[in-house]
């Protein structure tokens, strides 16, 4: 198996696993401000410290994993989805529909994305939540899918097995669930973790600039809460160091999850490594 | 040929100048309450003594008002943005938003420029070297460095360099384009106080994107050694360092500049973070406090800017290709 | 056999240590070669010649290396040589003319560029003046034009980036040109071309020349002794004339035989034209296909002229569609399968037009025309057991009624074809090349169509099986009486099956008729030079000159837009060309 591959389950399985035992140990409710000692290093109560809104930071990294991971699953999802049918709808009629989706999502790729989610997120102020931020994200998340799904539908359309079934007096139905979309699995699993690979990094990043739900502790969030209320200034160095390695472990991991899969779903690119 | 192609990038282009104005224009539409109204009734609400908000929202109704149809707004909006009228600045009125972009354009251009050719040359050099020298042990062992970094968003990278230079080593400032104590001239103190401050949000840049640069080109490095001409060229006897330089490096350039063009837009939107982080005067900080204030002429005026920068950046780029690639080149046979 | 040899090979031994274990790749392998001597090194792939080649050049990759043996070039010992000193005998004194010159050349550099780099890494310092002079000449000498030198490779044919890669070559005076399978990405004559020149070249050198290869034809016409290895081994050696007269290891006489030539039995059918048909099985009325073009169809780019031509219902007939690439025979096979809607006209299969058709007259269709492709291995899907290809069309189509009867009809089919019906439970990357090609057959077999539509069906399959798919082809057409439209760029194996052949160029028929006829006498020019290019596995056999190639190439041109030339029994297709008057 490809060493990409591992190294990212293994720091992924790690957060995972730190989460669901966090689950057990700490109290969730004590991710709200004021439920806990103000600005406190950690300590045998609080063993990574609270920050100055009174937030038990134990409890903020594990709902914050999850909420992100939330955010991450709802807006990939609802974009591999979405760029699939797009994919297929562009690349089933082509002609001027094609031309169309084509011309909408190669605009749309160039356009920072960053950029377009602020205007989008900014347009709600103080009613953002995480179920909010997915779809604001989701917004964007369907453009990559698309145009990589609708490449390889186009190559598969021409394949001999496609034109067998042609002969052999399939439906253009049948031809997409039968003949197409079970090669195209390993795509769309590998494009189902790059889109939440990319719907993460997006929301928090978007969280950092102050457009994220306010009311949830998300990893994001707590960046946003620590750089604002000067965790440098006044030397809180847990409140600096505990949320970046998390966000740390998540990125590499995603990373190594993504381009490893893309390694073994793509065989050209097996061949050259 | 050329020409066509030239005339799709301009067209391209144009659509996402184009595209990222409307979507300023209807997104905020698109919500439940129109941000922007809502934002200018509190202030006339709670600032009712103030004349000049007055006027600013009887300017704001006059354009957009909502008694206008909705496609009349849109034409007047576009109209303004093409002779860069962005308004005004709701939080610092009667401060005009062109102003406030000009103020911090220069920091955000010189410290993107820098920071991606910087890390566009080293970046991929050192890609091409990892792919050519594969047993080099030096080299082996910076390569699952080089993949941390092109992991890591620029300002968590921006984050960590600030923890261990300016907040436990105490090397580098923490904060700002400059000490609140300098008097900004151009003398050499003025200068070198304003590189000191720069050194880490350009690093952050820098590194985080030295790794992706690195590991795009070892890739294309290790396709372009499979190539016929690879082995051709070896088969003639050509020296290592020909065969890396002009036959190796200068093909797997290409895909790689082609990259950049894509990628500028990824960079000023990983730039507005770093300077956030950093609190570096650019337009990201502009952009955030923006934010905060609900100020929400100076962030569509941030982003239409930064739209337009980036698409400038890449028609530079495309402009340039041709230098490298004969295959595109005007009054080509191809 | 006088003089000093100039290469001596013996007993070299190259293995490659994987990891399973090592790979003996070439084994206990001698061999000599003269000054000016030029040895054919053939075998199929996988036999170890290139690596011999490698191995004389100091390009083996690891793990690959000489085990044991020498090679010594002019004396001197190249085991063991360091890599610098053989690097610098390369081009110097082994030169190399690569296989894929299509891809060998730096696209970036300007030609003049890559010739100045070959020379520079052999210490040649030259002002930009004498460097030009230098380039021009070297141009010249494989008959380049001097412009050459400022293109670049990709505004440059495939014949004449080859010849670019033989100029290199000859740059430095080599002693020894080592050609692997120089021609093989070129139609036939550019290869002929090509080789020529590349003689020519050698011969003015006076060096000698190793030319790598499988076609026996191409070693017939271009060298003086050959080799033939399998599988690292050298089985045979000696001079050419000798070899093809009187081969002594059966794997050589089996190699010879298996190159089809033109002229000697083939395989048309015994029965007898029918009278005149109310309705014709295929019918191509004026169709022709057009790609691109703006508003009004204007810069449209043709890919097929409209023509007319039948095919009876009441015989079964294999009908060849000759002709190089680009020249639309594949464009017309997929009009004739529905894929490709004509721009005009219309083809019709049984009195219907074959595109737009719906329901029961779709499935109808689909059933009675079927198609055996190029290449096996992407006719089945990969996801799925090769087995449910046969299957999916028998439920399909209502030619079985359930499962069991398909996997009857199918197993039946498979034993016809030769093959174990429990193939049909593999992957299709689990089979040969040929195993997979059968299965085609088979499917075609099962579902008992009236035409099958055989688009190059044997091009991707190994020389020794090309014979008995093409027997299979037959046998469709004698005992399941299934029309075949077989369309292909290889003369010989049209000669072979064919009962009317068709010869496209550039969209358009130039002649038509009987095989016999068409390709033992041609009377269309670009016919004539298809054939005349043929390399006849036969050093005797003459294999044409430049100056008969220009006179020919003159004639083609000449002859652009003119009606196609019918032969005797052309009138069985009942061809027309729309807008030219047909010349007899």
């Amino acid at each position: 198996m490809n060493t990409r591959l591992v190294g990212g389950l293994v720091l992924l399985g790690l957060l995972v696993a730190s989460c669901l035992a966090g689950l057990l140990l700490v109290d969730l409710d004590d991710a709200r401000p004021l439920s806990a000692a103000i600005a406190h290093p950690p300590s045998a109560e609080y063993w990574l410290g609270t920050d100055t809104a009174g937030r038990d930071l134990a409890a903020v990294l594990v709902l914050g994993t999850l909420l992100t991971a939330k955010v991450g699953l709802l807006a990939g999802l609802i974009g591999i989805t979405v760029g699939t049918v797009l994919a297929f709808v562009a690349a089933y009629y082509g002609g001027w529909t094609d031309r169309l989706i084509s011309a909408v999502v190669d605009v749309l790729l160039t356009v920072p994305g960053l950029l377009v989610l602020i205007v989008l997120a900014s347009a709600y102020p103080g009613q953002m939540t995480t179920t909010l931020m997915a779809l604001v994200i989701a917004g964007l998340a369907w453009r990559e899918p698309a145009r990589q799904i609708r490449s390889q539908v186009l190559v598969m359309r021409e394949a001999n097995y496609v034109r067998m079934a042609r002969l052999s007096g399939q439906g253009g139905l049948s031809i997409i669930f039968h003949e197409m979309i079970p090669n195209l699995l390993p795509y769309l699993g590998a494009g189902l973790v790059s889109a939440v690979s990319a719907a993460i990094l997006a929301s928090v990043g978007l969280e950092a600039l102050g457009l994220g739900p306010r009311g949830e502790p998300t990893l994001g969030m707590t960046i946003y809460w620590m750089i604002l209320d000067g965790a440098f200034l006044r030397g809180l160095w847990w409140w600096i160091l505990e949320p970046v390695a998390v966000l740390i472990i998540l990125f590499v991991g995603m990373y190594l999850l993504v381009t490893g899969l893309d390694e073994t779903a793509n065989p050209r690119l097996r061949r050259r490594a | 040929m050329f020409v066509v192609w030239l005339g799709q990038r301009l067209l391209l282009l144009l659509a996402v100048v184009f595209t990222a104005a409307s979507l300023n224009f209807l997104l905020p539409k698109l919500a439940p309450k129109n941000p922007v109204e809502t934002k200018l009734l509190q202030l006339t609400e709670s600032g009712g003594a103030l004349t000049d908000i007055k006027d600013l929202v009887r300017a704001y109704e006059e354009k957009f008002g909502l008694d206008k149809p909705l496609l009349t707004q849109y034409g007047n909006y576009l109209r303004s943005m093409a002779r860069f009228d962005l308004g005004y600045s709701i939080a610092h009125y009667p401060a005009r938003v062109i102003d406030l972009i000009l103020r911090a354009l220069p920091w955000t251009i010189g410290l993107l420029l820098t920071a991606t050719f910087l890390a566009f040359g080293i970046g991929t050099v050192l890609g091409a070297l990892i792919a050519w020298e594969r047993g080099s042990r030096i080299l082996g062992f910076l390569a699952p460095g080089v993949m941390v970094l092109a992991a890591l968003p620029y300002y968590l990278l921006g984050l960590v360099l600030v923890y261990l230079f300016a907040f436990t080593w105490r090397l580098f400032p923490l904060q700002g384009g400059f000490s609140i104590t300098a008097v900004p001239a151009l003398t050499a103190t003025f200068v070198l106080d304003v590189l000191r401050h720069s050194i880490l949000p350009a690093l952050s840049i820098v590194l985080a994107s030295i790794g992706t640069w690195a590991l795009a080109m070892r890739g294309m490095m290790i396709t372009v050694q499979g190539e016929d001409y690879m082995a051709y060229a070896q088969a003639n006897g050509l020296s290592a360092g020909r065969r890396f330089f002009s036959y190796g490096l200068r093909n797997a350039l290409l895909p790689q500049v082609t990259a950049l063009a894509l990628q500028i837009g990824h960079l000023a939107a990983g730039a507005v973070l770093v300077e956030r982080v950093f609190g570096y005067p650019g337009l990201g900080n502009l952009l955030f406090q923006a934010i905060e204030q609900s100020d929400y002429f100076v962030i569509y005026g941030v982003v239409f800017i930064i739209v337009l920068m980036i698409a400038g950046m890449m028609l530079l780029v495309d402009l340039l290709y041709p230098l490298l690639d004969p295959r595109v080149r005007p009054g080509g046979a191809g | 056999m006088s003089g000093v040899p100039l290469l001596e090979i013996a007993g070299l031994e190259v293995r490659y240590e994987l990891v399973a274990g090592p790979v003996l790749a070439v084994r206990d392998v001698s061999l000599t070669l003269r000054p000016g001597q030029r040895l054919g090194l053939v075998g199929e792939s996988g036999s170890g010649k290139t690596t011999v080649a490698l191995a004389v050049m100091g390009l083996l990759r690891p793990p690959g290396h000489v085990a044991a043996g020498s090679i010594r070039l002019d004396g001197q010992e190249l085991v063991g040589l360091h890599p610098a000193a053989h690097a610098a005998m390369r081009l110097s004194k082994v030169a190399y003319v690569p296989q894929g010159a299509m891809n060998s050349l730096n696209p970036v550099l300007r030609i003049g560029t890559s010739i100045g780099h070959a020379l520079a890494a052999h210490g040649i310092r030259l002002s930009r003046a004498a460097l030009d002079a230098k380039v021009a000449g070297l141009l010249d000498r494989v008959g380049l034009p001097g412009a050459v030198a400022a293109r670049y490779p990709h505004e440059l044919s495939g014949g004449m980036k080859q010849r670019v890669c033989i100029a290199i070559a000859i740059s430095l005076g080599p002693r020894l040109i080592i050609a692997d399978e120089p021609t093989s990405a070129l139609d036939v004559v550019t290869q002929r071309q090509v080789m020529q020149t590349l003689r020519a070249a050698q011969e003015a050198l006076g060096s000698a020349m190793i030319l790598i290869g499988h076609d026996m034809g191409l070693m017939a016409q271009s060298v003086d002794s050959m080799a033939v290895m399998r599988e690292g081994h050298l089985e045979e050696e000696g001079a050419a004339g000798a070899i093809f007269s009187r081969p002594a290891h059966p794997y050589t006489a089996e190699l010879i035989r298996s190159v089809p030539v033109v002229g000697g039995p083939s395989k048309g059918s015994k029965v007898p034209d029918p009278g005149t048909e109310a309705q014709p099985l295929l019918a191509f009325e004026a169709a022709g296909k057009s790609y691109g073009g703006g508003l009004f169809g204007r810069g449209a780019i043709p890919a097929l002229h409209p023509l007319s031509f039948s095919l009876p219902a009441t015989a079964a007939r294999i009908v060849a569609v000759v002709g190089q690439s680009g020249s639309g025979k594949t464009t017309l096979g997929n009009m004739a399968l529905g894929f490709t809607p004509a721009s005009t006209g219309s083809v019709r299969f049984a009195g219907q037009d074959v595109t737009g058709m719906r329901g029961a007259a779709r499935l109808g269709f689909r059933r009675a025309v079927q198609a055996v492709f190029q290449d096996p291995y992407s006719a089945f899907n990969p996801f799925y057991r090769v087995g449910r290809s046969l299957m999916v069309p028998l439920l399909q189509l209502g030619v079985a009624a359930d499962r069991a009867e398909a996997r009857a009809t199918m197993e039946i089919a498979c034993r016809h074809v030769g093959l174990d019906p429990a193939l049909l439970d593999r992957f299709a990357h689990e089979l040969s090349g040929g195993q997979r090609q059968r299965l085609m057959v088979a499917r075609a077999l099962t579902l008992r169509p009236r035409l099958l539509v055989a688009d190059e069906p044997v091009s991707m399959v190994d020389a020794s099986l090309r014979a008995a798919i093409l027997d299979l082809l037959v046998e469709l057409r004698d005992r399941h009486r299934i029309s075949i439209l077989y369309i292909t760029h290889d003369l010989a194996t049209a000669y072979a099956v064919s009962d009317s052949v068709l010869v496209l160029h550039r969209g358009r028929v130039v002649e038509a008729g009987d095989p016999a006829e068409v390709f033992v006498s041609p009377a269309h020019p670009y016919t004539r030079l298809l054939i005349d290019c043929l390399p006849w596995p036969d050093p005797e056999h003459p294999w044409g000159n430049p100056v008969e190639e220009a006179a020919l190439q003159r004639e083609i041109k000449d002859a652009e837009g003119d009606p196609p030339v019918l032969r005797p029994g052309a009138g069985r297709l009942a061809l027309q060309c729309p807008g030219l008057s047909i010349s007899r």
